[in-house]
């Protein structure tokens, strides 16, 4: 942040009030075909990456779990089948297009009992304190404007010793790799974003939200700043993505 | 260290390989849900990894999350592959160490022997009811064919090592020689029984009651 009432949307200066709002917009266009870019953008290794990030959240049965910035869902079907009947998955999402997607998705794929759905911000998380046992924020908070703030709202609603994971793309950690990285982000992925959902525009975006995020190091300080404890974090893919973890003391 | 994208890939394939398998065992996987809720977590001295499987209602899942298994095992590679595919169910001699409910070792290793799974149903499932049923007869007819290639295979080979090579005693000679051995040991303990009640019969003084 360059100004107190300014912020970054991708390599852009924007005011505070309207990042939210560009952000919203690049979902609710790219909400309908997310999965897929998903899939075609990553070569599927995106599912990957949430599957580890499941491994470490070490929810158990009958465990409260909330998936901020859920989107389709991906983590909180899992969770829904590990919690069972007796825990809960909390799907929340500040874009309503994105929610709706993945609410039909589950609903689809027969969860139901021990899932509900919610509209929310991460900043302003709207659960009561010390209630869940893990919270997860897959590929969402890049673009929180107030990164610092959800972080504390994330610890607010955690129980003490419940774990907070963050999958976030991040630094590469070879020269090299971070060459190819770039050079596919900037070049190969806004012109597949064009061909498959005629919008260049929200994976140019994406590319340079990526850039604009905190590397491991500063995302890990952050935590620690929020008050997480034992924080920690895993490069995935030579550091493409970072998994980091922190708990609730 | 090995980067966690290439064990979660790994972990992944295993998982979806054994519950596609399972698909097609519904009597297995009926079983496994005595299961449901357990997990056996197993560490690989020699790879320094763990691979945890979780039982769940209908499926399983493998990861690397072990915190809490019901039962660990420790060991080398081919401790516990000897372990996997042997008979026996206790780790004496074994190289392999466990900790928590090993009784679940059992259940899993009884589960695991009645697996009958309808592989001929999977191919239907990919290729359809009469081009799969062709390849299944073929691959019937092929498995059959080797099963006893195998069989003569074996039975040549000893026969030319102990009746051509004499490298080796034949089964049966060793069962002679054996029974030879036997007779012999038994001829020997009745010469040892006469001879000492030979020595009581010339000794001066009777046994006392």
């Amino acid at each position: 942040m360059s100004d107190k009432n300014t912020t970054h949307f991708g390599y852009q200066e924007v005011p505070v009030d309207e990042k939210a709002e560009r952000v919203a917009d690049v979902f609710h266009s790219v909400a309908g075909r997310y999965d897929l870019m998903n899939d075609i953008l990553s070569g599927g290794v995106h599912r990957l990456w949430k599957r580890f990030t499941i491994e470490l959240s070490g929810v158990r049965a009958g465990h409260k779990v909330l998936d901020i910035a859920g989107g389709t869902g991906d983590l909180s079907y899992k969770f829904s089948r590990i919690v069972g009947p007796d825990g809960l998955v909390v799907l929340a999402d500040i874009n309503e297009s994105m929610l709706r997607v993945g609410r039909d998705r589950l609903i689809d794929r027969g969860v139901s009992g021990n899932l509900v759905v919610s509209q929310a911000d991460a900043q302003y998380l709207p659960y009561p304190d010390n209630t869940f046992d893990c919270i997860t924020i897959a590929f969402g908070l890049r673009n929180v404007t107030d990164k610092d703030m959800a972080l504390r709202s994330m610890l607010r609603v955690l129980k003490p010793g419940g774990r907070l994971l963050v999958l976030e793309f991040s630094k590469p950690k070879s020269q090299l790799l971070s060459k190819v990285y770039d050079t596919y982000s900037f070049r190969l992925l806004p012109i597949i974003g064009k061909v498959v959902t005629n919008d260049a525009d929200s994976y140019n975006y994406l590319a340079e939200s990526i850039r604009m995020h905190p590397d491991q190091a500063t995302l890990k300080e952050m935590m620690e700043n929020a008050g997480f404890a034992n924080c920690d974090y895993h490069n995935l893919t030579g550091g493409i993505v970072a998994l980091h973890k922190g708990v609730k003391p | 260290m090995t980067d966690p994208t290439l064990i979660a890939a790994a972990t992944a394939g295993l998982e979806a390989s054994i519950n596609t398998a399972l698909q097609y065992d519904p009597a297995t996987r009926l079983r496994l849900q005595a299961l449901a809720g357990k997990s056996l977590a197993i560490e690989i001295t020699e790879l320094g990894q763990i691979l945890c499987i979780h039982f769940d209602e209908h499926q399983i899942r493998c990861n690397r999350d072990a915190e809490n298994p019901t039962t660990r095992l420790v060991g080398s590679l081919p401790g516990l592959i000897n372990l996997a595919i042997s008979e026996r169910v206790n780790l004496a001699d074994s190289d392999v160490q466990a900790w928590g409910n090993t009784a679940l070792l059992s259940d899993i290793k009884t589960i695991a022997s009645d697996l009958d799974i309808d592989w001929e149903e999977a191919i239907n499932d990919w290729m359809g009811d009469v081009v799969g049923h062709q390849l299944a007869e073929k691959i019937r007819l092929q498995v059959g064919w080797l099963k006893q290639r195998s069989q003569s295979g074996k039975r040549l080979i000893s026969e030319f090592i102990t009746e051509e090579l004499r490298a080796v005693p034949s089964a049966s000679e060793l069962k002679h020689f054996s029974a030879d051995v036997d007779h012999l040991r038994l001829a020997a303990d009745r010469a040892a029984a006469r001879l000492l009640r030979l020595k009581q019969k010339l000794s001066p003084q009777k046994p006392t009651l």
